[in-house]
């Protein structure tokens, strides 16, 4: 039996993608000429990440790749080099040529290899540059610059010598470090590296770590046998080793923890510095100070019993073999549902699948619908005991309440993971359109629900991508019109209510109302003598197939786009607003609902029929005194609410519901809000808040205007929950009729 | 000062092709009559083999003798593996003896401290 290593892969994908988006988030970060080192770091470490783990996984051509970035990225960071304008987009060049061949490797599909290597080959071409500049006046060059010299200038075989074999670095590492010595000050480190079992099966190999460390400065390895069971006993993919390694060089904690990066998670590292810098003599000696004798089993003792407890027995060693294996049994069995959900990242998070979150969800809605169900029981209860109950109920409704909270906010994950693809996209757009453009990004941590996170990604591109090509103008149209040659796009979010508005704009030159009038018209979607608001124009341009660019580019002009962009936006529940000013830009507003699960709710009484209310909707409830109220023409109601009038709605002239109390000072008014707008809801009673749970109306029988959805309520019967903004608009149209 | 070169990236040409072209052998095994032969990868996807393999040898009453001369690739849970088995060995009061010589190995051995356990030619005298 071999181990699979493709069990893997996916992790790796996984972790390997997302490394890359941070990369590409710090180059463009990165200020030309006077780059942070911190960023040039995480470049670095993402490059060198990417290299490791292909290699392990044998992806040879990306490990080669990367290869080659990563010695560019080493020049950058021991400054070396200095970062220009061409090597930062190369750098990005490199990013989407890396993601592509993880696709490919990840899709088994070919891959253009002649990008791969024309870009190789640029990166190296600008090393090689750089050290043919340089040859004269390093007498010893490091062995990364050296390794290249040597293969694009062959005349410098000699600096190709003092690169070492990697099988072999270990060996010239003592003559390399005591060199080092000479020069800086020393410190002792002591690093603890006890790996979890698992560690190989995800393609760490310590013995690369040890490699690496020797080229940081000395060691001296103490491995730890203690955890190692019996042979019979042995997993031979499980890591039972544990090390302690002293490090003596001139070395900072991070450049030690960089060794370790791709086993974080997977292992317990301390690391601890023994003493202060101290300055000390060229003469330090090498590794491993044992020398062992030929065949003396006694110097193996020594060393086993000097690590491992000496009252330690077999049968004691063989215990963690049995905790062991049941867990790696798992790994094997379940492999493709347990490689992402174990992959550790950064800030000790796990991967969890999305369909087990929807599992828990949909179980806590079940939750939610029983205690509902309880408490009404409870709330009739007599006897006794019904205090108690009914404390208990309270209790329950609690922690049931938390639960939810918790696990909605599991799936809550912040827009940043939206908003990191535009610094890029906006990059690029602004280089082949010529258009000096600055990306502002406000409200990243805004925290929405993932389902609609995924779904809202699309259509911000399209409105990013438009405010680009046709909100901004060009440099020169800009300052011939008073303002700065660069154009500025925000996008922005923020909690509203207990919504999401996220917001595109820009301060090019709006839309320009008259031309889309005119191409309305052509079209014959406008009278030739209808008069229109500013809000019907614009919404116009959602009309499909409606486009007034002059020419189509791939960008857009094709019509395609703002209508795609209100349809994914209403399917989330949200909507789409647009405010342009001619000359001064446009806004494109979305609003969308947190999460599409639950809701709280009041529930109110109209005739025998119930409704829920959305909580976020309602500003306050009252009972209208007969003088607040003020009849227009028609049957238009309307009341007076701290100076202002607001149309009163029947609700069960609405839904054609035989009520209760039929005059308004009988019943009460819910002064709910929706679409900016405040009206009162005429109901009989007001019942109790609660959470809902909202099961789609559209998905069980049909859309209709004013209700969002339907609940089960906790008697068993059901409840539609009113859409407030779709109420105000179904009695504006009634209004009207 | 803390140069990261071609440590990463085991056994691999510039261009990232495989230096290694002779294919995996299988691990052999000989019972008794003669050395056994440790395969030329002794990585962790190969292990289970050569565990196998080392198993059936582990309560040999002779002197068992480990031909590492073939072996090209080894990492740390190969390197355990070994190290596992000659330990084992030594606790019953066997021997294991070296035939040829893996630099591979015994650079991996010395840097992960196992090289006192192993006792490798390289440091050590061998049986040859």
């Amino acid at each position: 039996m071999t181990i699979d290593l493709t069990q893997f892969h996916d992790a790796f994908f996984e972790e390997s993608f997302e490394a890359l988006d941070s990369m590409e988030a710090a180059l463009l970060k990165l200020d030309i000429g006077a780059p942070d080192s911190e960023l040039i770091n995480t470049i670095f470490r993402v490059a060198h990440s990417i290299k490791g783990g292909s290699a392990t996984f044998g992806f040879a051509d990306i490990a080669s790749f990367t290869h080659s970035l990563e010695t560019l990225l080493d020049e950058l960071r021991s400054g070396g080099m200095q970062v220009t304008l061409s090597i930062s987009d190369l750098l990005l060049k490199s990013v989407d040529v890396m993601r592509a061949m993880l696709r490919s490797v990840q899709a088994k599909q070919p891959l253009d290899a002649q990008r791969v290597s024309d870009l190789q080959f640029d990166l190296e071409l600008i090393i090689a540059q750089k050290n043919a500049a340089a040859a004269t006046t390093h007498t010893v060059m490091p062995a990364a610059i050296a390794h290249l010299a040597a293969s694009s200038a062959p005349a410098s075989c000699a600096a190709a010598a003092a690169s070492p074999p990697a099988e072999l670095a270990s060996a010239s590492s003592a003559a390399a470090t005591g060199a080092a010595a000479a020069k800086s000050a020393q410190r002792r480190w002591e690093i603890s590296f006890r790996p979890y079992r698992e560690l190989f099966a995800r393609g760490n190999d310590p013995l690369r770590m040890m490699r690496e460390l020797t080229e940081l400065g000395e060691l001296d390895v103490n491995v730890d046998l203690s955890g190692l069971p019996s042979f019979a006993e042995l997993d031979p993919q499980a890591c039972y080793l544990a090390w302690t390694v002293g490090l003596t060089g001139d070395v900072s904690e991070e450049s030690i923890r960089q060794v370790f990066e791709w086993a974080e998670g997977d292992c317990d590292l301390v690391v601890r510095l023994l003493d202060a810098p101290v300055a000390v003599p060229a003469t330090v000696r090498a590794s491993e100070p044992e020398p062992t004798s030929a065949a003396n089993p006694v110097v193996a003792d020594a060393i086993l019993s000097a690590s491992a407890p000496p009252q330690e027995t077999k049968a004691d060693l063989a215990v963690p073999a049995h905790a062991a294996a049941p867990a790696l049994s798992v790994v094997k069995q379940d492999s493709k549902a347990d490689a992402p959900l174990s992959a550790l990242g950064d800030s000790g998070s796990i991967r969890v699948s999305v369909e087990k979150i929807d599992e828990l969800m949909n179980t806590v809605g079940e939750l939610v619908i029983t205690q509902a169900m309880l408490s009404q029981l409870g709330a009739a209860m007599e006897g006794p005991n019904a205090e108690k109950l009914r404390a208990g109920l309270a209790q329950l409704e609690r922690n049931t309440r938390e639960l939810q909270e918790s696990v909605m906010r599991v799936r809550m994950l912040p827009i940043s993971f939206v908003f990191s693809r535009f610094p890029r996209m906006v990059r690029d757009l602004a280089q082949r359109l010529n258009k000096q453009i600055d990306l502002k990004l406000t409200g990243e941590q805004t925290e929405l629900d993932k389902t609609v996170l995924e779904k809202i990604g699309d259509p911000l591109v399209h409105l990013v991508r438009n405010s680009i090509d046709h909100g901004i103008e060009s440099p020169e149209v800009r300052v011939a019109a008073g303002k700065s040659p660069a154009g500025t796009v925000h996008l922005d979010a923020c909690h509203r209510g207990g919504n999401i508005a996220v917001e595109v704009s820009d301060d090019g030159g709006g839309l320009d109302k008259d031309r889309i009038l005119a191409k309305a018209r052509a079209r014959g979607l406008v009278g030739p003598t209808d008069v229109l608001t500013d809000d019907q124009i614009h919404d116009l341009i959602f009309v499909p197939g409606f486009s007034t660019a002059d020419k189509t580019t791939d960008l857009s002009g094709r019509g395609v786009g703002m209508d795609v962009v209100r349809r994914n936006v209403k399917e989330l529940g949200g909507k789409i607003e647009l405010r342009s000013e001619r000359g001064r830009g446009s806004r494109f507003i979305i609003t969308l609902p947190l999460t599409l699960a639950i809701v709280d709710g009041q529930s109110v009484a109209v005739g025998t029929e119930t409704y829920i209310i959305p909580l976020i909707s309602i500003v306050e409830s009252m009972r209208l005194k007969e003088a607040s109220i003020s009849r227009l023409s028609g049957r238009n109601e309307v009341f007076s609410f701290r100076g202002d009038y607001l149309p009163i709605i029947r609700l069960h002239e609405l839904f054609g519901v035989e009520p209760r109390a039929r005059a308004l000072h009988e019943g009460l008014v819910v002064i709910a809000e929706g679409d900016g707008r405040r009206v009162g809801l005429f109901v009989d009673d007001l019942l109790g808040q609660q959470q809902v749970v909202i099961k789609s109306l559209e998905a069980n029988y049909g859309h209709v205007e004013g209700v969002s959805g339907a609940t089960i309520l906790g008697d068993g019967s059901v409840a539609l929950i009113l859409d407030v903004t779709g109420i105000i608009h179904a009695a504006s149209l009634r209004a009207a009729a | 000062m803390n140069k990261r070169k071609q440590g990463a990236v085991p056994r691999t040409t510039r261009r990232g092709r495989p230096a290694r072209t002779a294919p995996a052998v299988a691990t052999e095994y000989k019972p008794a009559s003669g050395p056994f032969a440790v395969a030329a990868e002794c990585t962790v996807a190969d292990a289970s083999s050569l565990k196998v393999g080392l198993a059936k040898l582990l309560d040999d009453t002779d002197i068992v003798t480990l031909d590492i001369s073939a072996v090209q690739r080894i990492d740390t849970a190969g390197l355990q593996l070994i190290a596992m088995f000659v330990r084992e060995r030594e606790a019953r009061g066997r021997q294991v003896k070296w035939q040829g010589a893996a630099p591979v190995l015994a650079t991996a051995a010395e840097l992960l401290g196992l090289g006192s356990l192993l006792k490798l030619p390289a440091l050590a005298e061998t049986s040859k």
